[in-house]
């Protein structure tokens, strides 16, 4: 115990709000701008070559405009207006995230507006947005949703505090979809009410993830210790075993209720990985992977969606032009895409005006990346996604107490693992799980459930105000200094 | 460098009491204070300080709960790296390694597309006579023609309806200009594109000799294989019934052609020469002589004291007797490979397969392509000596099934293509050449350039070869053997050959067979006719290749 923390008070209020120049921040915000200008204008000029191919019109002015220059600048904007808000509060947040998150959503921007803007409209009064503008609309209310999290939450007692009532709440939006759900390609996912429709599962996740946090944090101890065995499985004691076979329970209901595969494969992989964390114990893991495959294996003989998914997994190529439609073309996309990819708005040959894979925008954009941007594209992705989760492992790593440690973890791994599910149901690792590619899908409710992820993450990340003034000394020598030069 | 949230920081703030107060009101509460994963402090666990934790623990001793989250963070982060090793591994197989695969699939939508769209490449024979071309239609799309049925088994067709077959299958891909090669030379392809990546195929067959050879089969069904013994070119490979594929890539007429050909009992749509699967008869002997001689079971001079006096009535094996019908014109003589060869000897061969053993004889056989599809242009079936679901070695049933595999009877079924490949090796000393029917990619893009000759393997020595060869030559130039071979001499030109007789069962009349090459010194050109329900090989089949070399000799000369 340092005697100059026990003197010191401690300050409850931020003392004095001074702007702080987030140097990192700016100049990786500054490449990705860049690389979304040149991945616009690419877009831009290759969807003006084809037109010219299809109408046989000579190409007057080989432009390079991006198709919508004014979207891609709002968005570009709206990055550096973060920036600039974080700058201003002064705040010492993390200064990766933000450009990560900004290029994964930059890219899924680029790819929603190269998409057919009829895949998905919306009107409000006159006025009718397609695929590309709504994206960019949510891209931005989840910018501000980010950064309103990242410099506003300053405690974590109405997370950690009300733990059950959030887990009673994610099982009442759970309850009321499916009660009150539509039906979409066979799942139950799509709640709405009023004007307003979203996924619930996406909040849910977040929800999740407070939830475990503070439970694990709380009873870390007694889950640690060994107390139980059962052959070669060490269990910890009973009465704390029940919240995880109840987790267990939720997550194959929710596969059972909502025929929603991938939400379970991802609260469940969440679920393991924070208890590993708190725990470090690797037999709940495995303990926990045998149980889920169990219930998997009774899920594939009940259900024949369950069924369907994994055959298809198994041999798409048994009925291409069928059941294995999306995936044999999704495979398709991938290896017309090979190393270097065909170039942003260049690939998906459409059959018979048609795109060969329906749901390309929410569930295989990976397939028209892969396909667009080869397999480079790909790869720095996947770098993008695991540099946000190393992030997000370092702020718990940082973190004050178990609480924020495992509410940092888990909402990172969320993402990695969301991320890792998806592309991995793409490239036919897996069997396809219908659940989005984060901050690069498109949708509302994955991208605000996601941001609320990042905000939190970024907010945890606070390493607090500015600390008090340097001696009069030494900022004199550095100001005489900064003269000189 | 203050702006790193992620330096270290004086373990002393972490510990500061305003964490402890049950929640915490200002996550920065304590100044700049990350640091201490490890240390708990929440509403209802005990804080524990990590330097701290033993002392304040209410439970003995070190503790798992005591431990901090860091290696735990660190081995959770190292596995999804891990798991993200395995992702860029499952992107690189697909856009790598099977991207090839991947991209030239007939449903794929871009080879749909570029099929609609693109003028597939040229096909022509050896003196560059055109033998498929595309041309536009009034619509601006894409219509393949092709010269003429004759060469219908060979380059195929493709449809928009129907997909593709044969050359058109197999280059499928090269001739839509599709095939970006390897990964490199494609990346080399996006720095410098090229107008076209479209390929033509120059193929080894000679027009004229195709033509000649299903005007020779004329309405019987049957096959002709026709082939440079020294390089492995095929220069025929006719098939009959032929059919039209112009007719088939033609949308208009596509489906009635195709339900016509489907329906026709004749099986137009099948490739005779190298899917069509005959009972071979008498050719087969020469695979028994080349066994008998590689595996050393026989010499040249080996005779069968039992043979001549089995001729009369037949010689028995495991019950089942082998007869012949040359004993009028032997009388009694005790033939040696040469004798045996020219008239044809069923029971020296029995006893030479006997001698052999079916183990052996099989393993010889695979040397020459039996046992396995031949890797070649077009697919092609497996020939085999037994259908090998047999108990004894090599899989026959007994040695009645060897005896009579070893002159071509019993399970034994053959490829036009594997009996010209036969006939071949004799002629090349020995020597195999893999069969080979594209000569060349033309065009400029990427992947154009000959393809050069290639030996398969040595199948026996050159010394077992000749005596294979003078046994050959005696079985159509000899005195005895010409009644076996009529036809197949080519006048002023040395022959070698031989004549088959397939029973089928049945009343039906037997396929015709013949295999042989010329010049007998030098070959050039290497031969294999069947004609299906042809009667003796000495009626149909040895006079048609007689012809067939005949004009092969007018074309190109014997020297």
């Amino acid at each position: 115990m340092s005697a100059i923390a026990r003197v010191r008070p401690a300050p409850r209020r931020i003392p004095n709000i001074r702007p702080r120049m987030r140097r990192v921040e700016l100049g990786l915000l500054l490449v990705v701008a860049a690389a979304l200008v040149v991945g616009g204008a690419s877009l831009g000029a290759t969807e003006r070559w084809l037109r010219a191919q299809a109408t046989g019109e000579a190409i007057t002015a080989f432009g390079f405009a991006p198709p919508d220059p004014r979207g891609l600048g709002a968005y570009i904007l709206g990055l550096l207006a973060v920036h600039a808000a974080f700058v201003l509060a002064g705040r010492r947040t993390d200064q990766i995230l933000l450009p990560a998150i900004g290029m994964l959503g930059g890219i899924g921007l680029l790819l929603m507006q190269r998409l057919p803007q009829s895949l998905v409209t919306q009107s409000f009064g006159t006025l009718e947005l397609g695929l590309g503008e709504l994206q960019l609309v949510w891209l931005l209310i989840s910018l501000a949703v980010l950064a309103l999290l990242a410099l506003l939450v300053r405690s974590d007692r109405w997370l950690r505090a009300y733990k059950y009532t959030w887990a009673a709440a994610g099982i009442l939006l759970l309850a009321m979809t499916f009660v009150f759900g539509t039906d979409v390609n066979g799942a139950r996912l799509t709640l709405s009410i009023g004007p307003i429709s979203g996924q619930p599962s996406e909040l849910l996740k977040v929800i999740l993830v407070v939830f475990l946090a503070a439970y694990l944090s709380e009873n870390r101890p007694l889950l640690a210790e060994e107390s139980m065995r059962l052959g070669p499985l060490r269990l910890p004691p009973i009465p704390y075993l029940a919240p995880m076979v109840a987790m267990w329970a939720i997550a194959l209901g929710v596969v059972v209720v909502q025929r929603d595969l991938g939400a379970a494969l991802l609260f469940f992989a969440v679920f393991l990985a924070l208890l590993f964390v708190a725990t470090g114990r690797v037999s709940y893991v495995v303990g926990g992977m045998v149980l889920f495959l169990a219930g998997s294996w009774v899920l594939y003989q009940v259900f024949a969606h369950v069924q369907v998914r994994v055959d298809n997994w198994l041999d798409p190529f048994r009925d291409p032009l069928g059941q294995g439609f999306q995936t044999v073309q999704a495979l398709y996309a991938f290896g017309r895409g090979g190393l270097l990819g065909v170039g942003l708005g260049a690939g998906l040959p459409t059959i018979a005006g048609h795109l060969p894979v329906p749901a390309v925008h929410t569930d295989y954009p990976l397939a028209a990346l892969g396909e667009e941007l080869g397999l480079t594209g790909l790869l720095a992705i996947f770098g993008l996604y695991l540099v946000i989760v190393e992030r997000g492992l370092r702020i718990a790593a940082a973190a004050q107490d178990e609480f924020r440690a495992l509410l940092a973890a888990g909402l990172s791994l969320v993402i990695g693992v969301q991320a890792f599910i998806i592309a991995a149901g793409n490239l036919k690792l897996i069997p396809l799980t219908g659940i989005t590619l984060p901050f690069i899908s498109y949708g509302g409710s994955s991208l605000l459930a996601n941001a609320i992820a990042a905000g939190l993450l970024l907010a945890l990340s606070d390493a607090g105000a500015v600390p008090p003034p340097p001696p009069r000394a030494r900022r004199w020598r550095r100001r005489s200094r900064e003269e000189r030069a | 460098m203050s702006d790193d949230p992620m330096r270290p920081v004086p373990r002393a703030w972490a510990d500061d009491p305003a964490l402890d107060d049950g929640g915490l009101d200002d996550w920065t509460a304590a100044g700049a204070s990350p640091g201490a994963a490890g240390a708990g402090a929440g509403t209802a666990a005990p804080r524990l300080p990590r330097d701290a934790a033993d002392a304040r623990a209410p439970w003995p001793g070190p503790s798992r709960a005591a431990r901090p989250l860091g290696a735990n963070l660190v081995r959770t982060g190292l596995a999804l790296v891990v798991a993200f090793a395995v992702l860029a591994a499952g992107a690189g197989w697909w856009q790598v390694v099977d991207a090839q695969w991947l991209s030239t699939r007939p449903d794929n939508p871009s080879v749909v597309a570029a099929a609609r769209r693109t003028l597939r490449g040229p096909i022509v024979d050896r003196n560059g006579s055109w033998l498929a071309r595309s041309v536009r239609d009034q619509n601006g799309e894409a219509l393949r023609q092709y010269r003429d049925p004759s060469i219908s088994s060979v380059v195929g067709y493709a449809s928009l309806l129907y997909g593709t077959s044969g050359l058109e299958r197999t280059y499928n891909a090269q001739l839509l200009g599709l095939a970006t090669g390897d990964p490199l030379s494609g990346l080399a392809g996006k720095l410098f594109p090229s107008a076209s990546g479209v390929l033509g195929l120059q193929l080894s067959l000679d027009l004229r000799l195709q033509r000649a050879a299903v005007a020779g089969l004329g309405s019987d069904k049957g096959a002709v294989v026709m082939m440079d013994p020294t390089t492995g070119q095929i220069l025929a490979l006719a098939s009959t019934p032929t059919f039209n594929a112009s007719a088939i890539a033609d949308p208009s007429t596509a489906t009635t052609t195709m339900t016509a050909l489907q329906a026709d009992k004749g099986l137009p749509l099948l490739p005779r020469a190298t899917l069509g699967q005959y009972v071979p008869g008498s050719v087969l002997k020469i695979v028994t002589a080349i066994a008998g001689l590689d595996s050393g079971a026989i010499t040249p001079g080996t005779t069968y004291p039992q043979q001549p006096g089995a001729e009369a009535t037949g010689l028995l094996v495991d019950g089942f007797r082998i007869k012949d019908g040359h004993h009028p014109q032997t009388d009694g003589t005790a033939l040696d490979l040469i004798g045996a060869t020219e008239v044809s000897c069923n029971i020296w061969y029995a006893l030479t397969g006997l001698a052999i053993g079916g183990a052996r004889f099989v393993e010889e056989a695979a040397k020459l392509g039996f046992g396995q599809p031949i890797p070649f242009d077009l697919p092609t079936s497996a020939s085999r000596l037994t259908n090998g679901d047999g108990p004894a070695p090599g899989g026959f049933m007994d040695d009645a099934e060897l005896a009579s595999a070893a002159f071509g009877q019993g399970e034994t079924v053959v490829t036009p293509l594997q009996m010209a490949l036969v006939a071949s090796t004799v002629a090349d000393d020995g020597l195999l050449m893999r069969p080979q029917l594209v000569t060349a990619l033309t065009g400029s893009a990427p992947g154009a350039g000959t393809v050069a000759p290639q030996t398969w393997r040595r199948v026996m020595s050159a010394q077992d070869a000749a005596a294979i060869k003078a046994a050959m030559e005696q079985a159509v130039e000899g005195s005895l053997g010409r009644l076996f071979t009529t036809g197949a001499a080519v006048p002023g030109i040395p022959t070698a050959g031989k004549s088959g007789t397939a029973q089928l069962g049945g009343t039906g009349e037997p396929n015709s067979w013949f295999i042989g090459f010329a010049p007998v010194d030098h070959p050039k050109v290497a031969i294999a006719v069947v004609v299906e329900h042809g009667g003796r090989g000495g009626e149909r089949a040895a006079p048609l290749a007689g012809s067939l070399l005949k004009q092969y000799f007018a074309l190109y000369g014997a020297s």
